[in-house]
């Protein structure tokens, strides 16, 4: 469990890191290393450059706009985590911070590390593809802009362009009233998942309901927002979720392997699915019927 | 409030070894330098199956830094093959393939470098040509005719196919007034330490003498290393002053330690191989058992289990080793705790194109285990009798021992009821189970686990002559030297590595309580093979048994020659002396104090009785109590003791996620006397996550290819602290007639019935559904997948 010979660099700026993703097709970028190095230790990954982007201050930024959060690609996990602008403005990513890996993990495993090896059954990557969050790609000296609800086209596979960089996230603020769910399976705690659940819930008071956001991952090849905007209005009771829930599942295609089958993660997925739901509409209940 | 037993044995004494293991300085194989030295790593066969034709190593050769590449051909032509337990010459291994692979991740060559990195390199430089041959992976179908046999010389895949018949079974079977039968499965899993197998070989020409330190716990390893390589037995020194990181049986690495001698040899330097992790996993050759059962029980009205037939079919891997064997060690206790009063046994092992099965924890005892307790809640069920009852029925009791049992061994000595009602009253059992009706009441699926077996212990190797009749061993021996210097201070010898045990606690508290001097202050001392006396090491849960049994007898020795320079210094009878806390006092009150006495034996020869030796030391070779003769008839007395454990654990899940949820552990454990109760407390804790992992997570699943599937951490799942409860152990306490102290074995306490427990308590938890979870381990998909099946 060696890895092959690679080069190391070490950029200080990300317009330098990425004129060294330029000057070497085989480059790869290494943020926290927690997926990362175990593959090059397999030798499933074998990166003739790696480029550290640990040192590029920009890239460490967690900032408040008026409307977004905007989470910089390094910023650790376990930071997040620990940011009260995350707890008061994103609480399903807080909420799903939770089930990230271990505390040791969270610890060097980062924000932007965990959207760009697209994992199927991150955690990061479902609600940012739940809510549609923007990633933001640093390429030929440009930013390009990509929607997470569309970012994630396979198993480690994204839309992220050749020799780009991923600087930041970018997620719209929670509003004052916002409920949120997240709940995930596996088979020993903090094991990869073999289902999971996002959902949010914004409203405001005297409209009601404003949005429905529902994301399942683990249970296909990479996180999938699912459509449940006919839940608004509705009454929001368990039997109305249900339904929606069973009905927005039925397209969905889940994966079989030795942890668990393809019914399974079917079945577990619709239930995780209808849990995080009425978790979101819960929280919100007491204060749209205030 | 009466004065202790014991001065020293029994008291919460923290364990030597902990000191260093705690601080980060054990020294284990990967903390050892030696000058010069090279490395190797092994070429992972991608085909289950297949015929080399050839090897080309040139490239890899030419590479900087690689200094040789070594084939299997290469191999046979220089080394004897390794141990082979049964009678079948044409299943021939070597540390490398020979000809053909028989398994994904076999080694197909080696490469030796100036480091590891190296050689990974230089091995993806190998071209290998091999042509895929059709394989078999289901022991069932191995045993079919049409099924290609892995080793073709061998002309099967069966190797070994023995019936017992102990007792009535016929006629028990055909009075019964019911009978009933089911087959259950025992996953592929192991122990998978911490630690992977490591190995250093260093020849010296000048002295003619291969130098090897290894990750080492079994027997006669010297011996089978020194055999494979032709050298004579004292040109192999294996150093015994490792820590060892975990093994439970599996560190055997007997095909490492050859490849590495014969290199060291063919070189002149220091070689070292140390599996990594993927290595370990599926090329270590240190798989458990997978073993099939297809179970029938007579059984009366009452709940009386008369009689058993069992078929068990084990899944060995591509080679036979000892594996077999833990198909025969069971028949110590095939009866479990049981009064069964007839048996009959099937023992069946075949080759399959899967890794090499090692011995691990309880060999083999576990899956039995598991079988024999779910034919008793399976019998229980068809009654409608309540699971424990038909236990307490069915348990021998404790004015019947010694307990002959039909296979021939006499249980020594238990009080099995009294251990159960200790714990039914420390878990409050009425309240575990009002507490189980609560969860179902709350719409969770919950089920009470209860599982009563036996560890046999002090482990001889009877099954070797009673599965191999060509094989008359029943030498089974462990020894210790004790040496007093002229300072008084004593030192032990013991003549093997640990891998956890504690034997240096274990050896210095007995010896302090025999001598009746601190034990902090006896020292412990691990010489390398050529300065050892005799033993077997670790294995067959015996060291509290063996090794303590032999440090009590050696102190015994000293004790008694202490006593007769008393007796002749004092010039009293012995008889008449008394022995307390290193001096020793005659009935008027005058004494030869601990200095005195070593003044007179280290120094004044003179004064000693006639003829004495000078000097204070002692050796004892002690062989396995109760272990006299080979088998006959079938029958055997196997093991000399029997410790008894009792488990009882609720467990619930989500009927939709299926995900167990253990809420309660108690476990009445009775070893006899216990030596030292951090160590055993660990030993059990340890065997119940263990067994823990063996029922809910843990297997080397293969794909319909023979490909490994659980190579690493990422798939292989061991349980966590966040899956394993808080365990309650509740002790109790039948000394064994047949060792010093009363000690019984508890090396593998806990695994041998928690797989059985978690089943049962899944499997109470469906009984309303009338699903029969009848394969380990029980995956929490298959748990929701079978319940939605019900349900639709």
């Amino acid at each position: 469990m060696k890895p092959v010979r690679f080069d190391y660099k070490r950029p200080a700026t990300i317009d330098e890191a990425c004129g060294l993703l330029v000057s070497d097709d085989n480059a790869r970028i290494l943020a926290g290393g927690q997926s990362l190095i175990p593959m090059l230790s397999m030798r499933l990954s074998r990166p003739s450059l790696l480029v550290d982007i640990a040192h590029i201050p920009e890239l460490t930024s967690l900032v408040e706009t008026e409307t977004h959060i905007e989470i910089g690609a390094m910023v650790r996990q376990a930071n997040a985590r620990a940011s009260a602008m995350v707890k008061v403005h994103l609480p399903l990513l807080f909420k799903a911070l939770a089930f990230v890996g271990h505390p040791p993990t969270r610890a060097r495993g980062t924000i932007g590390g965990s959207i760009a090896h697209a994992d199927p059954s991150a955690e990061i990557a479902l609600v940012a593809a739940t809510l549609g969050a923007e990633i933001v790609y640093r390429v030929g000296g440009a930013d390009e802009i990509f929607d997470a609800s569309s970012f994630f086209i396979g198993p480690m596979l994204t839309l992220a362009p050749p020799a780009g960089c991923l600087t930041k996230l970018c997620f719209t603020k929670a509003p004052a009233i916002c409920g949120t769910g997240f709940h995930e399976v596996a088979p020993r705690k903090s094991d990869y998942a073999l289902a999971s659940a996002a959902a949010q819930i914004n409203a405001e008071v005297g409209l009601g309901v404003t949005g429905i956001y529902l994301g399942v991952g683990s249970v296909g090849d990479f996180p999938e927002p699912l459509d449940v905007d006919g839940l608004i209005g509705t009454s929001l009771d368990d039997a109305v979720i249900g339904d929606v829930v069973h009905a927005a599942m039925e397209a969905v295609e889940t994966v079989e392997d030795l942890h668990a089958s393809a019914a399974y993660r079917k079945r577990v997925a619709t239930e995780l699915a209808i849990r995080a739901l009425r978790d979101a509409r819960d929280e919100i209940s007491k204060d749209l019927n205030q | 409030m009466s004065e202790p037993k014991y001065k020293f044995l029994s008291t919460p004494r923290r364990p030597v070894e902990d000191r260093r293991f705690v601080a980060g300085r054990g020294k284990y194989v990967a903390d050892l330098e030696r000058p010069d030295m090279l490395h190797v790593a092994p070429l992972a066969s991608h085909h289950a199956a297949a015929v080399i034709n050839s090897i080309d190593g040139s490239k890899a050769l030419a590479m900087p830094g690689v200094i040789d590449v070594i084939t299997g051909d290469e191999l046979a032509g220089a080394v004897q093959p390794l141990m082979n337990g049964l009678n079948t010459p044409n299943v021939r291994r070597f540390p490398l393939a020979v000809g053909r692979v028989r398994y994904a991740g076999e080694w197909v060559c080696a490469v030796v470098a100036e480091s590891r990195a190296i050689a990974e390199d230089a091995l993806e430089n190998i071209i290998v040509d091999a042509t895929p041959q059709p394989f078999v992976l289901d022991a069932e179908q191995a045993l079919l005719d049409s099924s290609t046999p892995v080793h073709p010389e061998h002309g099967s895949n069966l190797l070994l196919d023995r019936k017992f018949v102990w007792g009535p079974v016929d006629e028990d079977f055909a009075a019964a007034a019911h009978s009933l039968s089911f087959s259950v499965t025992w996953g592929r899993n192991s122990t998978v330490p911490i630690e992977t197998f490591g190995v250093i070989a260093e020849w010296n020409g000048w002295d003619q003498m291969l130098d090897i330190w290894a990750s080492i716990q079994m027997p006669k390893y010297a011996d089978q290393i020194a055999r494979s390589l032709g050298l004579p037995g004292n040109a192999i020194r294996v150093h015994y002053d490792v820590d060892v990181g975990g093994s439970y049986g599996v560190k055997r690495g007997i095909k490492h330690s050859v490849l590495v001698g014969y290199v060291a040899r063919k070189l002149g330097r220091a070689v070292r191989l140390i599996e990594d992790r993927l290595e370990n996993m599926r090329a270590g050759d240190a798989h458990g058992p997978e073993r099939k059962f297809d179970v029938a029980v007579a059984f009366d009205d009452d709940g009386t289990v008369r009689a058993m037939k069992m078929r068990a079919l084990d899944n060995a891997g591509a080679y036979a080793g000892r594996a077999p064997f833990q198909l025969g060690k069971p028949i110590s206790a095939i009866v479990g705790p049981y009064k069964i009063n007839s048996v009959a046994y099937h023992a069946l092992s075949v080759t399959t194109n899967k890794t090499v099965q090692e011995a691990v924890r309880g060999f083999g005892q576990a899956p039995t285990n598991y079988a024999i307790e779910t034919a008793m809640d399976r019998v229980a069920e068809y009654l409608g009798m309540d699971r424990l009852a038909l236990r307490q029925h069915n348990l021998i009791r404790a004015d019947q021992f010694p307990y002959l049992i039909p296979s021939g061994s006499h249980y020594d000595s238990g009080d099995y009821h009294a251990v159960i009602d200790k714990v039914l009253a420390a878990a409050d059992y009425p309240a575990m189970l009002a507490e189980r009706d609560r969860l179902r009441a709350d719409g969770m699926m919950a089920g009470i686990g209860i599982a009563a077996c036996l560890e046999p212990s002090g482990g001889n190797s009877s099954f070797e002559p009673l599965l191999n009749e060509s094989n008359k061993t029943s030498t089974w021996m462990e020894s210790c030297q004790v040496n007093v210097d002229a300072l008084g201070c004593v030192t032990a010898r013991i003549h093997t590595t640990s891998s956890g045990q504690g034997h240096e606690t274990l050896v210095s508290t007995i010896l302090g309580e025999v001598l009746q001097i601190n034990p902090e202050l006896i020292r412990i001392t691990r010489p390398n093979s050529l300065e050892s006396l005799p033993g077997n090491s670790p294995v067959g849960s015996r060291m509290a048994i063996m090794l303590g049994g032999a440090a009590a007898r050696a102190g015994e020795k000293l004790k008694a020659k202490i006593m007769a320079i008393a007796a002749h210094h004092l010039a009293v009878d012995v008889d008449q002396l008394r022995y307390e806390s290193g001096d020793v006092i005659a009935p008027d009150g005058r004494s030869l104090v601990w200095d005195d006495m070593i003044e007179l034996a280290h120094r004044q020869y003179h004064s000693l009785p006639d003829g004495m030796d000078p000097g204070l030391a002692s050796f004892d070779i002690m062989q396995v109590p109760t272990g006299e003769a080979l088998p006959a008839d079938g029958k055997v007395q196997m093991y000399p003791c029997y410790a008894f454990e009792f488990h009882l654990v609720l467990v619930s899940f989500d009927p939709i996620i299926g995900r167990p949820d253990i809420h309660s552990y108690f476990i009445g454990h009775d070893c006899g006397t216990v030596i030292n109760p951090a160590i055993v407390s660990g030993m059990t804790y340890g065997g119940i996550a263990h067994g823990i992992g063996a029922a809910l997570f843990e297997e080397f699943a293969y794909d319909a290819n023979g490909q490994l599937l659980t190579q690493s951490f990422l798939d292989y799942l061991m349980p966590s602290s966040h899956e394993v409860p808080a365990i309650n152990i509740v002790k109790h306490c039948t000394p064994s007639p047949h060792t010093v102290f009363g000690q019984k074995g508890s090396g593998e306490s806990g695994y041998l019935g928690s797989p059985a427990a978690v089943s049962g308590a899944i499997n109470d938890a469906v009984a309303g559904l009338g699903i029969h979870f009848e394969k380990l381990p029980i995956r929490m998909s298959a748990i929701s997948d079978a319940i939605a099946a019900k349900s639709s």
